[in-house]
């Protein structure tokens, strides 16, 4: 009797996960089926769109680059600070610096620093002068947007190295790796980086996934001659015309075989770093170079600042200051703030209570794919449990749409909370992947001894181990949740908006005063959901807690 | 090249008229002068005997508490402080909830509608024109007959303003015009000497300000009506821009405009590689004083902006010395609309004088549509919108040109 | 000569004054006493990491030079730990040409190149007949196996002096006392001054010099 219990549930589970996981190969199946035949011909107008190669490669070169540089900089700064009195200060602070949306940082970047922008403008006013024109980054550049997306991923990959460490001996390793000889940060490179690389993959995938089709970014910073394959296929597939929607699925298809070179990228740099560093290792190189990486100490006050400074330049754009008003002319005044408030409040709840479900829901399937496959000794390949970052979003929630009016469904919160239960869960997975199945078994080997059953075993031990990453893939899964555009508004069709689906709206206008505004309302969520994460992080002990001793 | 500088006291209301006679009419008032026109004028029906009818009556009754959902570009405060003001008239006076469902692209409005394929709709009313309307039109997605059975749109100035085609597709009655955009510059006061200007005006201001002129990325709509107006005076009006693009005429007059660009884009922002993605880009962009001049289909826009302070007051508007493309922007209702009766409500509020004119001295200030309101003093001469089959054409090619 | 002068510990509880040590190559010296007396924080003190829940002072010197301003990695000294820390990215040659020094020559004057620090750490395996681990990667050794290469691969880096913290208690007696027994035979021939943290009164090899810490704890 027992055993058949066990084996319903164990069915049912492996269904709900399969259910959750399927929806977006469901979705994309529905959304991307061609809707008009596709010929030769239409092939054929696909590849002479003038400037296709140079889009496609751009768009490749920027994400594989800009996810790497991310890393690398996210990694020496972890190793910086990891064993630093400041590493608190940095997890405190990494919670302000995670929930600034990514347009936000990027249109902070290019008012700041941009030929004209304001930083420049500033320090030239002094003098009386006006800043000259090639001083400062460029407004539409592959370089630029390099920058904005890597600036931003930064805190991205702190936060998924802080926590793979807890469950690394790193400590241990870099005492022997300095008791054989080898500087601190050349134990780091030589030892550490190998593995923290391996294990985060799957974040690198994530990010180079959502680089791949960022829309609004590489409207405002990317290049447009020619433009980035997400700008180009996002013309196409707003198009509607019947050449239009063939030029669309060819180039989707065309975006999935670049995500498998991302994927094959992903690999042959690891191949490469890995060899690299182990060659290195071979021939005893004390790399000297790291020795740079203490420049690095410097990354928490320079980004603090710079996030500090887009902060104030969108709180000033708020109340009132604009680029052509002189210093006395202002007219400060809250009126914005006052007018906008009364129909934030309805948008703010929702976004609210549809992150708190999908994201504890999220978590919570996340788990139980997890504990489904160890028990079965069977784990699947990570990117059937990540589709829903991998595939296009576009197509994907159009099918979910087709799916959701066919069946004459209702618009209410439940169906938002079931579209992006997908996200919630992949990143959940992204997040806990790694520190679920490193966790040692010894310490439950041990509860066992003492009689305790397997699943108090599980509360007791492996749950209670786990808390701290648990809760940094409930605030990353909140925050997905709270950013998810076109799910909400596909899904919800207006009838729930949040205030995701009001501040993408209305950032659609460049009008700065109002973009402001709802860019810091849309931030400060998730800057509540990690500043809770971490603080709470703060008082627990991981299931490794080297680092502490 | 057509003025707009006539008014007439009569109204044509498409109730009257057949389809077939509407694109007959849109023909001649595109085509044929203005006294022409005249003779083709119908008796006026009585706006209040409309609004007393049994129908509109039994509209009126069914929309009480329907609630409409109105799907509409959310990007401009002013619009959406509009709409707010819209919402709350409406509701005290026919007791009918209007929620603005605010989008960035209002082709995700058109995805919905394709994915319910005439299914019954989350949308009840949606704010269109251009390729979008085309499509929905052509798909049959769209309720028809709107102008009949919503009363104020007798007042429509279909007479005065271009209103019966919408970028060369005839509405029919699928849509009705909401307001009025022609294009227009807003440019710095030193740029240009004269409020019109010309390619060869155009020119001497870029290499006297070398980077600070450029225009929207094509196929942004504003980039490439920027296109179409270079090309109507590069080629002083060539009659055939105004049918379908043949490809002799293709060849005879689009070097003209390549010609033209090829000495114009070392002088443009960035060297012409790199374009603003819109016109709102284009605006901040001019605010930022990177730029000198910006585009914009709103011929108030330049007042409304420097009476917030958006612009210096000795910014100046600035238009084509052939007249300002003008479109109609316009009001759909899906064929599976849920409260399609609360959605004519609205139109028909929309269309009121009270709705047009805190349109248009609010601080959205986006031109009247109705003849009661028609200024014409601020009203630019306009110039007849191309053939729709050159859009694709012009943009296609500059992709193919300039595109990498 | 390894010279640990006027030492002293002093814990929240307690504090010891150690005596004056000195090992000559190839001398292996035995800590024990109670757990909790800082016998691990004094081995750790003495490799030069940084110390928490206790204070330690005294001079350390090596062959007449004093340790105490440098750095862990100038200090050479080895560690073996108990879990072994073989680096898991690396197999076992590479784990040992890790710890070979950087720079080391061969017959000819010349650095040895890649091939040739892997033929190094290999005859290194071979002289204990351990060459068939090679290739392994350290999750697939057995305890006493681990334990083996990290000895191994701690005396590839030459290190001028030794600390072991209970570097075998994790193998069954038999293996531990095999695996000790070829450990300190090799240390002496060696010649690398080695101290050893142990818990096992009864097990201290004969040569080895004493120290009960326990002797010399004062309760505050």
């Amino acid at each position: 009797m027992a055993t058949k219990i066990r084996r319903l549930s164990l069915t049912a589970g492996w269904l709900i996960v399969t259910l959750v996981a399927g929806l977006p190969v469901f979705g994309v199946v529905v959304g991307l089926w061609p809707s008009v035949s596709i010929s030769w011909q239409d092939l054929m107008v696909f590849l002479a769109y003038n400037g296709l190669i140079v889009s496609i490669a751009n768009t490749l070169l920027l994400s594989l680059a800009a996810p790497l540089l991310a890393f690398y900089v996210a990694f020496i700064v972890y190793s910086q600070y990891r064993f630093n009195p400041r590493w608190q200060v940095l997890e405190k602070r990494l919670a302000p610096l995670l929930s600034l949306p990514q347009l936000a940082v990027a249109l902070g970047l290019v008012y700041l620093f941009s030929s004209g922008g304001m930083l420049w403008s500033a320090l030239w006013g002094v003098f009386g002068h006006s800043a000259p024109d090639w001083l400062g980054l460029p407004r539409k550049s592959l370089l630029t947007m390099v920058l904005a997306i890597s600036l931003k991923e930064v805190p991205f990959f702190l936060l998924i190295l802080s926590a793979l460490g807890r469950q690394l001996a790193i400590k241990d390793w870099l005492l022997q790796g300095r008791a054989l000889g080898y500087s601190e940060g050349a134990s780091w490179w030589l030892l550490i980086f190998p593995i923290m690389l391996k294990q985060s993959r799957l974040a690198l995938l994530a990010a180079m996934a959502y680089t791949l089709s960022v829309l609004d970014v590489s409207l405002l910073v990317g290049p447009n001659i020619p433009e980035l394959y997400a700008v180009v296929l996002y013309n196409w597939q707003t198009g509607f015309s019947a050449l239009d929607q063939s030029q669309a699925f060819i180039g989707n298809v065309v975006l999935l075989a670049m995500l498998g070179v991302l994927i094959a990228g992903i690999y042959l740099h690891e191949y490469l770093a890995v060899r690299r560093l182990g060659i290195y290792a071979v021939m005893a190189n004390p790399l000297k170079i790291t020795k740079l990486s203490r420049l690095f100490t410097m990354w928490l006050g320079f980004f603090s600042l710079l996030s500090l400074a887009i902060l104030i330049a969108f709180l000033l754009w708020s109340l009132g200051w604009t680029n052509n008003s002189a210093g006395n002319t202002i007219n400060w005044s809250f009126a914005l703030w006052q007018d906008e408030w009364y129909f934030m409040q309805g948008p703010l709840l929702n976004s609210i209570n549809i992150a708190f479900f999908s994201s504890v829901l999220g978590l919570g399937l996340c788990i139980l794919a997890l504990e489904l496959q160890q028990q079965s000794q069977r784990y699947l390949p990570d990117y059937v449990w990540l589709l829903a970052i991998l595939l296009p979003q576009l197509s994907m929630v159009y099918g979910w749409q087709v799916t959701h009016s066919r069946l004459s469904a209702s618009y209410n919160s439940a169906w938002i909370v079931l579209s992006h239960l997908p996200f919630t869960f992949a990143y959940s997975y992204l997040v806990m992947r790694g520190p679920f199945q490193s966790l040692n078994r010894h310490y439950e080997l041990v509860a066992a001894s003492f009689a305790y059953t397997y699943w108090q075993r599980w509360w007791k031990i492996r749950f209670m181990l786990l808390r701290p990453a648990l809760l940094s893939a409930l605030a990353i899964a909140f925050s997905v949740s709270i950013a998810q555009y076109i799910p909400t508004l596909m899904l919800g069709a207006g009838r729930v908006t949040t205030i995701t689906t009001e501040a993408v709206a209305i950032a659609s206008g460049n009008q700065q005063s109002i973009t402001a505004v709802y860019m810091l309302v849309q931030a400060v969520l998730p800057f509540i959901a990690f500043l809770v994460a971490s603080m709470l992080a703060q008082r627990m002990r991981g299931s490794f807690n080297a680092a502490y001793q | 090249m057509m003025w707009l500088t006539f008014k007439s006291p009569k109204l044509i209301s498409s109730a009257l008229l057949s389809k077939r006679l509407m694109s007959l009419g849109c023909l001649l008032l595109l085509a044929i002068s203005p006294i022409a026109l005249r003779a083709q004028e119908v008796i006026k029906p009585d706006l209040a005997q409309l609004e007393n009818s049994e129908q509109w009556q039994q509209t009126l009754s069914q929309a009480q508490g329907e609630t409409v959902y109105f799907y509409a570009w959310g990007g401009s405060k002013p619009v959406n402080d509009y709409l707010r003001w819209a919402a709350t008239e409406i509701a005290s006076r026919y007791k009918v909830r209007l929620r603005h469902v605010k989008v960035a692209d209002i082709s995700e409005a058109v995805s919905r509608l394709k994915a319910e394929d005439g299914s019954k709709s989350a949308i009840d009313l949606l704010w269109i024109n251009g390729e979008n309307f085309s499509y929905l039109k052509e798909q049959q997605l769209l309720l028809g007959e709107l102008w009949s059975h919503i009363p104020n749109s007798a007042m429509l100035a279909t007479q005065q303003l271009s209103l019966v085609n919408d970028f060369g597709v005839a509405i029919d009655g699928f849509e009705v015009p909401w307001g009025v955009g022609q294009f227009n510059l807003m440019a710095d006061a030193k740029v240009f000497q004269q409020n019109t200007l010309t390619p060869s005006s155009l020119l001497a201001a870029a290499k006297q300000y070398p980077e600070r002129i450029t225009y929207p990325r094509p196929p942004e709509f504003h980039g490439t009506t920027f296109l179409k107006q270079l090309l109507v005076a590069l080629s002083h009006n060539d009659q055939r821009l105004f049918v379908a693009a043949t490809t002799q005429a293709q060849a005879e007059l689009l070097p003209l405009l390549w010609n033209y660009l090829d000495q114009l884009h070392p002088l443009t922002w960035q060297q012409g590689k790199a374009f603003p993605s819109s016109n709102t880009e284009q605006l901040a962009l001019l605010q930022q004083q990177q730029l000198l001049m910006a585009v914009s289909f709103n011929p108030n826009q330049l007042l409304k902006e420097q009476s917030e302070k958006g612009l210096p007051a000795s910014a100046v508007r600035v238009y084509f010395a052939q007249g300002a493309i003008t479109n109609s922007h316009n009001l759909a209702i899906p064929k599976g609309a849920q409260s399609p009766a609360g959605a004519k409500v609205v139109i028909n509020f929309l269309l009121s004088e009270l709705a047009q004119k805190h349109k248009l001295q609010g601080s959205w200030g986006d031109p009247a549509v109705i003849t009661p309101l028609l200024d014409e003093a601020s009203t630019l001469p306009a110039q007849q919108e191309l053939h729709s089959s050159w859009q694709q054409v012009i943009e296609d090619k500059w992709q193919q040109k300039y595109g990498a | 000569m390894l010279r640990i002068n006027n030492c002293r510990i002093s814990t929240e509880n307690g504090s010891i004054d150690l005596p004056d040590i000195a090992l000559d190559s190839g001398e292996l010296l035995v800590l024990t006493g109670p757990s909790g007396m800082g016998k691990s924080t004094f081995l750790h003190w003495l490799l030069g990491d940084t110390i928490k829940h206790a204070k330690i002072s005294g001079n350390i010197s090596l062959n007449d030079v004093s340790l105490n301003s440098l750095k862990i990695e100038q200090r050479r000294i080895g560690l073996l730990m108990q879990d072994v820390h073989l680096f898991p990215h690396l197999n076992v040659v590479d784990n040992i040409c890790f710890a070979l020094p950087h720079g080391i020559q061969g017959g000819n004057g010349k650095d040895l190149n890649k091939a040739q620090r892997r033929e190094t750490a290999l005859a290194m395996l071979n002289k204990i007949d351990m060459a068939y681990v090679a290739g392994h990667y350290p999750e697939q050794l057995s305890g006493g196996e681990r334990s083996r290469v990290g000895l191994v691969r701690a005396l590839a880096n030459q290190p001028q002096a030794l600390l072991m913290d209970e570097p075998f208690a994790a193998l069954d007696p038999l293996t531990c006392e095999q695996v000790s027994e070829w450990a300190f035979g090799e240390l002496q021939q060696q010649g690398v001054p080695s101290i050893m943290v142990s818990h096992d009164i009864n097990n201290i090899p004969a040569k080895a010099q004493h120290l009960d810490l326990a002797k010399y704890y004062r309760r505050l």
